[in-house]
């Protein structure tokens, strides 16, 4: 039972990223989403004494709960912009479009399986798309895009027993990888427009 | 400034050298069957007809860099360390797609389609202007989402693979092998999120909205290997996939929706070239057009409408390429790429001028250069299988943007020239990658050479899964 528990924990999280207000809530709710992926991927591996998954398990804590939220929490503090969000949806709303979001999971995945965890997986990644399109801070789009690696991640170890290993490796380089070029363009909006706020970047059009 | 020169030169040897390469690698695999290796690479004929491509637009791109970077450097617009971080950028953007090509993973596919974003990423935002810089920012951000999603099917494409197949790698050859046995509606779910998720990054309307940015934005050269090749890669992905659905629940579920993405896109360019106003955007536009005819050519299936849409994958690199280097002088010359401020180019630069309006006329599909006889297989195709509206409907968006690139070019080559430009010649140098290009375009619609067919009628194969 344990791996519901920790389920339903992953979804409060993704529930709690869409009412946070601040950058640094948003990134400690996506470490604390990570924490509860890194412990049922630990109870999997423990299940099933798999070396493979608990190198995986190991990896995940690693990148996604220690270095990812320490590099963008310096990124906060480096670039010295406002904590505040940029809501162009405010957290009543959020939360329940993210509610409306999950059901439509719900109902999606019930046509493909039954599994719980693909539930919670869809669910989140479709709350990481909306954080992407409805926070208007550069750092909150890519940790929109975290969320919904996290859901793809969950949705690999659920319908699947997770994907081949040097697969899931190649994978989490990747998104590794990608979070530290985006927090490079991060600085570079931010020097050259003074700002990281992707509503206003409007230059180019039509 | 001359060792940047040299660097150009050593680079374009180099893809020089990788061009021959595939061109021997596309034989031996003609005449030997697939190459595969340590479980990892594997290699047939649509994946040597992709290398093929890349190469050598990969070639041109790299002779067009030489003058391209050289002239950035001297007028001071990037410092020498930039010019050679340029190279670095430019090699391992290459790596990264023929990387694509080579995988039989299709999870390392995924992995691989990703690292062209990231890497690319570096060259849209090149000259760390603001515009570049939101260019690359919305690329990167768009197409990591898209590619996000093409990776939920590509997991639903394993889970299916697994539990129905038996298969415990995400091999292309094993998963291929036990397509019949698949569940027919994961799949149809998995296809759904594969075309939206590749064709992000293919630049299939209403995903598109990064690739007039991104293609505006980058060097010319890179503009080219964005259109030419990039896209291509993204369309390869969609086509690994399209493979396995094809045989397990036959081709009429992908080719409807091939056909509906492929009208889209030619639709919303139709609209977009039309209005447009600035050189490159208009070319951007342009490679949503001709994904949308590769796109709708693969949906039309049949062997003459599949042939017809490798072939222009080939000739829609070969002629975009064309006109980003073309458009680039032009925009060096007239320091904007305003269609409105840039008139009367074969007066200022006559050679740039005249490769504009045999490119204009290339691009849109006037005989007799090799586009029109890719969208004229494609089209007989169409009405062949009696899909008369949707044959229609694609002949109407082609006519609409003949007329709007053709109206649009003419101006900006035959206008009256501002004073304040000067006429001057070109160097010999800087025409060899234009005629380079410009042979393919003209000569391939009359005599393919016997390689390039023999490895399109082999790709159908697998595209229909035989």
């Amino acid at each position: 039972m344990p791996i519901n528990i920790f389920l339903f924990l992953i979804l409060m999280m993704a529930f709690a990223m869409v009412a946070a207000k601040r950058l640094t809530a948003l990134i400690n709710g996506f470490r604390a989403q990570s924490f509860f992926l890194f412990l049922l991927m630990f109870v999997l591996a423990y299940r099933s004494g798999s070396t493979e998954l608990y190198v995986v398990a190991a990896l995940l804590f690693l990148i996604k709960v220690i270095l990812i939220p320490r590099m963008l929490h310096r990124v906060v503090k480096r670039i010295k912009v406002g904590e505040d969000l940029g809501l162009s949806a405010n957290p009543t709303v959020s939360i329940f479009a993210a509610i409306v979001l999950a059901y439509l999971a719900y109902a999606f995945t019930g046509m493909i399986t039954g599994i719980p965890a693909f539930f919670v997986s869809i669910s989140i990644t479709l709350i990481g798309v909306f954080i992407m399109i409805f926070r208007m801070k550069a750092l909150a789009q890519i940790v929109g895009l975290l969320v919904m690696e996290n859901g793809m991640f969950l949705a690999a170890a659920s319908v699947s027993g997770g994907m081949p290993f040097i697969v899931e490796i190649a994978i989490f380089f990747d998104v590794f990888l990608a979070v530290m070029i985006l927090g490079i363009f991060v600085y570079k909006i931010n020097s050259l427009f003074t700002h990281i706020d992707v509503d206003k970047l409007t230059e180019l059009k039509g | 400034m001359n060792r940047i020169k040299a660097l150009g030169v050593i680079n374009a040897v180099l893809h020089l050298a990788l061009s021959a390469a595939s061109v021997f690698l596309a034989s031996y695999v003609l005449r030997e069957g697939p190459v595969s290796g340590f479980d990892f690479f594997y290699i047939d004929a649509l994946s040597a007809f992709f290398i093929l491509t890349i190469s050598v637009v990969n070639f041109a791109a790299a002779l067009y860099s030489i003058g391209y970077i050289a002239k950035d450097a001297e007028s001071g617009t990037i410092k020498e360390k930039k010019a050679r971080a340029y190279y670095g950028l430019f090699n391992l953007f290459a790596f990264t797609m023929y990387f694509v090509t080579v995988v039989n993973n299709l999870g390392m596919l995924w992995v691989a389609i990703e690292m062209t974003t990231l890497v690319s990423a570096f060259l849209v935002g090149f000259y760390n202007s603001k515009k570049s810089i939101e260019a690359a920012w919305k690329y990167i951000i768009i197409c990591s989402v898209g590619i996000t999603l093409a990776l939920l099917g590509t997991i639903l494409f394993y889970y299916t693979a697994s539990r129905d197949g038996g298969v415990t790698s995400l091999n292309w050859t094993e998963m291929a092998s036990v397509a019949g046995k698949l569940d027919p509606n994961v799949l149809k779910v998995a296809f759904l999120f594969i075309l939206v998720g590749y064709g992000t990054k293919a630049g299939l309307a209403p995903m598109h909205t990064w690739l007039p940015d991104a293609h505006s934005q980058a060097p010319a050269p890179i503009s080219a290997l964005l259109s030419g090749v990039l896209l291509k890669t993204a369309i390869y992905a969609i086509i690994r996939f399209t493979s396995i659905i094809n045989i397990c629940i036959g081709t009429s579920y992908s080719d409807r929706l091939l056909v509906f993405f492929g009208l889209l896109s030619l639709g919303v360019s139709a609209a977009f070239v039309v209005v447009q106003k600035d050189i490159k955007r208009l070319f951007a536009y342009s490679s949503v057009e001709h994904i949308g005819v590769i796109t709708f050519g693969l949906g039309m299936g049949g062997a003459l409408g599949l042939f017809g849409a490798l072939f222009h994958v080939f000739n829609h690199a070969v002629t975009k390429s064309l006109m980003f280097f073309s458009a680039g002088n032009a925009v060096k010359k007239y320091k904007t790429s305003d269609m409105n401020a840039m008139r009367g180019v074969v007066n200022a630069m006559p050679f740039t001028g005249v490769m504009l309006i045999i490119g204009a006329f290339a691009l849109t599909g006037s005989p007799p250069f090799s586009v029109f006889f890719s969208e004229l297989m494609i089209l007989i195709s169409g009405f062949g299988q009696g899909l008369y509206l949707q044959s229609a409907l694609f002949l109407l968006f082609l006519a609409i943007i003949f007329g709007a690139v053709i109206y649009h070019i003419s101006r900006v080559v035959f206008g009256k020239k501002p004073s304040d430009v000067a006429a001057e010649g070109e160097p010999l140098s800087g025409k060899i990658a234009f005629i380079f290009l410009l042979v393919f375009t003209c000569t391939l619609g009359f005599k393919l050479p016997a390689l390039l067919s023999g490895l399109m009628t082999s790709a159908i194969g697998i595209i229909r899964g035989a």
